[in-house]
């Protein structure tokens, strides 16, 4: 522990350098712009930046990569909270509430909760990386297929609260994700599935096409169709933070940026995953669950602080044992390569200076994204006053591009602007679309890990019993959903019984 | 004397200069995996070394164009006009086994290949405390015990299954093959003794094995591969698997030969600067530069391989 503290004192004087704070702040920056644009993300700003970073220091390369990932997990609850458009697939939970609280006029507040929470859930995140890295990162090797199966069902049941008003409506939607998740070459037996022998279709669909198509576009169709927005209703921003009490949401951090570091170690999940746990949690914990989904501060807080609570924590496997839990994780793994830092406890032995420093600069980035999101917050609110005239096509334009950029690929472009129009249908049915989203991203861990762990051991179904962690899953899925339904079923029928009592 | 050095490289670069007027435009180099991934990587690092030795102020444009285990990029590269302005990155087994496997819109035949650079050779690992200890250990218990032995591979038709293929093949054994999405997963499920095996590239495995988390049974090259003198080959062992993933750069077909000879050179210089060679090390690249007739012929060999292996055990469902 010692020795820890003691690296992380020499790394500070080698990373508080002008050179290095500059390219932090610059990556910064460029990370909340690269969040809160739909399409963007913290990936592939990080990709496109390596190549840059190549001339860099390896600091100032790896700092401005630290303020990319930070900025960018809290860039997307931008417009998740203006336009209801999430920036990163992280950002889907926070406009659950993040886009009430707007409508409601406290659209100033939301994004002051929203950078708050974002800051202290990655400060958390870093310090469990800085400190704990070394006796954390074994978790990432405790979870075996059955494991990862459990746990993306326990991820699954947490539709069962996105339904609540009408379930068939959710269950329908949820389907539509499972099957889009199925869509491409199966993994276990090279089989192609619903891909219609189009090559752009064999590995998938990829999650931000879908969720740029169902997220950004409907918004912006109607924006189209209505473009006289009377000022003054929505364009009305009430300043309502400085009677906020704040010290109601720090239960809230405390609890998120928990469950934040867990899943972000938990290779595989990511900040997507994260966020809407801890809202879901959230919203269990809760005795007044109705505020949720209505313009909540602390429906806003939870998700927040757990996606960028997630961003250190997927770095601790990814250092200490060179295992990218996700695909940010995956490609600054890749920069780290370019600059010669070889992943593994080795990394901590002989480069400890560099490798301290960037620990370090996931810290002091979350600090500048405070400053920054604070110098920004005026300008960002200054979107919901725009002419709607500018504003749709501008959303169009900037999901085109950015969808254009993951792989270049026009027919992906064509498949977003599909998934925008039946997105577009879904919301004027009243189908939910977030129950899609999370079946999208946990069905197919769930289907590959159960059928590797049945594969591995041979031996049916009970394989899928053994081991501790999964029966902790097990518990917590039975805890957090089969009770509540349970209670539910009781009190309905002593209210029956009464009710049949009361007619004698 | 300065002078004299002056005049020559005067006619030296106006010889050069009319010899060809290539590349008066930038080169792309199609990517056929994504942005952060092992070969982009590797790319993006020794593009400016052949501009460099292009010389005339050359310009390589790395583009990704990811899907489909490759098959996406290596259509792009096989369709681009063959003038020289399109080159691109082309991975073994997945440029021979994609066209086995399903109707591919390219075959070997559509590429002219430069050079090879990469040959990262396949190995077999087990946790430290496992009792295989041995190719012998192996055999036995998988002999004793057969579809026990779980190994885990980055996926149908990577190099890794394929090599495992050919191990079970030629000794006669049966192992259970459990497919990951990539090299990472596979790493994970075998630290954590989820799997019994990992069947990885070397330059993957090297690392734990210099920890002492991993202990490696062989690698599958001819030689041993300089950044793994201490793991020997499999040939050594008596098992004559040579198995790896190739990656080197091509052309599409049709492409002017001088235009080909003159990448060939840059590619060369290119791979041998003593810059690139360092860069190289760190990211343990495992560096294996083979000249254009001889790389074809290399490639033609597996594709005969792997040919013969898909006729004797089909890797994937049909």
């Amino acid at each position: 522990m010692m020795d820890i503290i003691q690296h992380i004192f020499d790394a500070i004087p080698l990373l508080l350098t002008f050179k290095n704070v500059l390219a932090m702040v610059v990556g910064t920056a460029i990370g909340i712009a690269v969040g809160a644009l739909p399409g963007l993300s913290a990936t592939m700003g990080i990709a496109v930046l390596i190549p840059l970073t190549f001339t860099m220091d390896p600091i100032a390369g790896l700092g401005m990569i630290a303020g990319i990932y930070n900025g960018a997990m809290y860039g997307g609850s931008i417009p998740a909270i203006l336009l209801r458009i999430p920036g990163t697939p992280a950002g889907v939970a926070t406009v659950f509430d993040g886009y009430p609280m707007a409508q409601k006029g406290q659209a100033k507040l939301a994004l002051r909760i929203s950078l708050v929470s974002s800051s202290i859930g990655s400060a958390v995140s870093a310090v469990a990386l800085l400190l704990l890295a070394p006796p954390l990162s074994m978790i990432a090797l405790k979870f075996g297929p059955a494991d990862y199966f459990w746990l993306a069902i326990f991820g699954l049941m947490t539709i069962a609260v996105l339904l609540s008003s009408n379930p068939v409506k959710g269950l329908l939607s949820a389907a539509f994700g499972l099957y889009i998740g199925m869509i491409g070459i199966d993994m276990m037996t090279g089989i192609e599935r619903f891909a219609f022998d189009q090559l752009e279709l064999l590995s998938g669909v990829n999650i931000i096409v879908l969720l740029t198509g169902l997220y950004a576009i409907p918004p912006a169709i109607d924006l189209a169709l209505n473009p006289v927005k009377p000022v003054g209703e929505i364009g009305k921003i009430e300043d309502t933070t400085r009677n906020f009490r704040w010290s109601s949401l720090v239960p809230v951090w405390i609890k998120s940026s928990g469950i934040g570091v867990i899943t972000g170690i938990i290779p595989a999940l990511g900040g997507n995953v994260a966020a809407l746990f801890a809202w879901n949690e959230q919203r269990r914990g809760d005795p007044d669950k109705d505020k949720y989904g209505k313009g909540a501060p602390e429906g806003v807080a939870a998700p927040e602080c757990a996606n960028n609570a997630d961003t250190a924590a997927t770095l601790i496997p990814a250092l200490t044992l060179g295992i990218p839990g996700s695909s940010v994780a995956a490609v600054i793994l890749g920069a780290l390569l370019v600059h010669g830092l070889m992943p593994g406890p080795q990394l901590f032995r002989d480069k400890a200076d560099i490798t301290y420093a960037f620990m370090l600069s996931m810290l002091v980035t979350s600090g500048l994204m405070l400053v920054l999101g604070t110098l920004g917050a005026r300008a960002f609110v200054n979107v919901l006053k725009m002419p709607t005239q500018l504003l749709a096509p501008m959303i169009f334009v900037m999901s085109t591009i950015g969808v254009f950029a993951i792989h270049n690929s026009m027919f992906e472009v064509w498949m977003m602007l599909g998934f925008g129009i039946l997105g577009y249908c879904m919301e004027k049915l009243d189908i939910p679309t977030a129950p899609a989203v999370l079946a999208v991203i946990l069905g197919p861990i769930a289907e590959e890990n159960l059928r590797r762990a049945l594969l591995i051991s041979g031996e049916g179904f009970l394989s899928l019993l053994q081991g501790p962690i999964s029966w902790i899953l097990i518990t917590l899925i039975v805890a957090t959903t089969g009770l509540p339904i349970l209670k539910k079923m009781l009190l309905r029928q002593k209210s029956n019984v009464s009710a049949v009592a009361g007619d004698e | 004397m300065k002078k004299l050095f002056t005049a020559a490289a005067v006619v030296v670069a106006s010889a050069a200069a009319a010899q060809a007027e290539y590349p008066e435009r930038p080169i792309n180099m199609i990517v056929a995996y994504s942005a952060g991934g092992g070969t982009d990587i590797a790319a993006r690092t020794l593009a400016p070394f052949i501009e460099k030795h292009l010389g005339g102020g050359a310009s390589i444009v790395v583009l990704n164009r990811a899907g489909a285990g490759g098959e996406i990029g290596f259509t792009e590269l096989a369709q681009a006009e063959a003038d020289g302005y399109t080159i691109g990155f082309i991975n073994t087994p997945n440029i021979l086994t994609i066209p086995i496997q399903r109707d591919a819109r390219y075959s070997l035949e559509s590429f002219a290949p430069i050079a090879n650079v990469i040959d990262d050779p396949g190995a077999f690992s087990l946790l430290p405390s496992s009792d295989i200890k041995t190719f012998d250990d192996l055999i036995a218990y998988a002999k004793e015990n057969p579809g026990k032995v779980t190994y885990g591979s980055t996926g149908l038709g990577s190099d890794d299954h394929l090599a495992a293929l050919e191990f079970e093949r030629m000794t006669g054994v049966e192992l259970k093959h459990i497919p990951f999405p990539g090299n990472a997963d596979v790493r994970t499920a075998v630290l954590g003794g989820h799997i019994m095996m990992a069947s990885m590239n070397i330059s993957e495995t090297i690392g734990d094995v210099h920890e002492g988390t991993l202990h490696a049974l062989g690698q599958m090259s001819n030689e041993r591969w300089a950044g793994a003198p201490e793991v020997p080959t499999f040939k050594e062992e008596g098992y004559d698997v040579v198995m790896g993933s190739m990656r080197g750069i091509a052309a599409p077909a049709g492409v002017p030969a001088d235009v080909i000879a003159r990448l060939e050179t840059a590619l060369k210089a290119a791979v041998d600067d003593p810059e690139f060679q360092e860069k190289a090390a760190q990211q343990h690249l495992a560096l294996a530069y083979t000249a254009s007739a001889d790389y074809l012929a290399e490639l033609e060999s597996l594709s005969a391989t792997f040919n013969a292996l898909w006729d004797n055990t089909p890797w994937v469902q049909q």
